[in-house]
């Protein structure tokens, strides 16, 4: 069973080796990185682990560096392909959760839901994940509990029906509208997501990787609006 | 009645054309499109029937009919900016293609070995 696992990287040089390194320990040695144009050095400290490393020559996005990954996972085969952030957020411990469901015939699509357990979440998290969930309801026609988790895993069947153009957060919602209109099955698990004081800083200083707060929130919540007139 | 007849034919023989194939050039989705047809209908109905107008004028408290060059520079100015907007998309969408391509080329040649 070939499982690959993508990580999707920006600017993440302080602890992408030690993320790689912990996935490993969970006995997942099928890693590919993408580093999306990361001004810092993300690539070659990714690289001196040894996992498949890509590069996009300039920063493009998480759905974006998401996508190439999951393509890059196609080319080599995977029978499952799991996506986690690359910041340390999501614990590799949890993969076999997410995977589980799909060994057993029970789910084409797992999301690691931040929603089914919300202790120690950020408030502004939250109600920012409730409202892009009635976004991705009201925009695609699929409500789960943590619509833009970026910890998923996909099946073959999954992974070669979906393929998305939304180069930023907002891509974890049109993924969903294209699981639900590929009829695929999906199932949430619940995860732990650890808020180290690394991840709930690092966007402060950057200002072209929106990610946390309410503003940033807002904008992704305006793209998916506008995404509904341009493809 | 010749303005309307020029205006009514270039909607006919160019905006429509190019709504519909921007729809499927897949640059426009089918809500986008269908809002650009209502959008342009509603615009020749208005040439059409001008008297319309007064009407919505009048409803709205629109009497100076220097208001209605402005409502058309404004509208114009909607226009172009969905064009520069749709131009934009298509580029951007473009720049991740490439960026993609060649983040994928090692593993696409190692695959052909």
């Amino acid at each position: 069973m070939r499982n690959y696992i993508v990580l999707p990287a920006y600017c993440e040089e302080k602890v992408i080796k030690k993320v790689i390194e912990s996935i490993k320990k969970e006995g997942y040695n099928n890693i590919i990185v993408v580093d999306d144009g990361s001004s810092d050095n993300t690539y070659k400290e990714a690289k001196l682990t040894g996992v498949i490393v890509l590069k996009h020559p300039i920063n493009r996005g998480k759905g974006a560096a998401t996508q190439t990954g999951i393509d890059a996972a196609k080319l080599l085969n995977a029978d499952i392909i799991v996506t986690m952030d690359s910041d340390g957020q999501h614990n590799p411990k949890d993969i076999k959760k997410l995977i589980q469901p799909i060994l057993d015939g029970k789910a084409d699509v797992v999301i690691g839901s931040r929603m089914l357990n919300t202790k120690g979440m950020p408030k502004s998290r939250i109600v920012m994940n409730k409202i892009a969930n009635i976004v991705t309801y009201i925009f695609f026609g699929i409500l789960v509990s943590d619509s833009q988790s970026g910890f998923r895993a996909y099946n073959k069947k999954a992974y070669t029906s979906v393929y998305t153009y939304m180069d930023r957060y907002e891509f974890e919602s049109e993924m969903l509208g294209q699981i639900k209109n590929a009829k695929l099955k999906i199932k949430e698990v619940p995860i732990k997501v650890i808020y180290t004081d690394y991840s709930k800083n690092k966007y402060k200083h950057m200002n072209t990787f929106p990610a946390q707060g309410l503003t940033n929130g807002f904008k992704m919540i305006a793209r998916l609006i506008e995404s509904s007139l341009f493809k | 009645m010749v303005i309307q007849i020029v205006v009514t034919i270039g909607v006919v023989l160019f905006i429509l054309p190019n709504i519909y194939s921007s729809y499927k050039k897949k640059n426009l989705t089918t809500f986008g499109a269908l809002l650009w047809l209502f959008f342009w209908l509603v615009g020749l109905v208005i040439i059409w029937f001008p008297e319309l107008i007064g009407l919505i004028g009048e409803f709205m408290g629109v009497e100076r009919s220097i208001d209605a060059l402005v409502y058309i520079a404004i509208v114009y100015l909607l226009y172009a900016s969905l064009r520069q907007k749709i131009s934009i998309n298509e580029l951007s969408k473009e720049i991740t293609l490439l960026s993609r391509k060649l983040a994928l080329k090692d593993i696409k040649n190692d695959k052909r070995k």
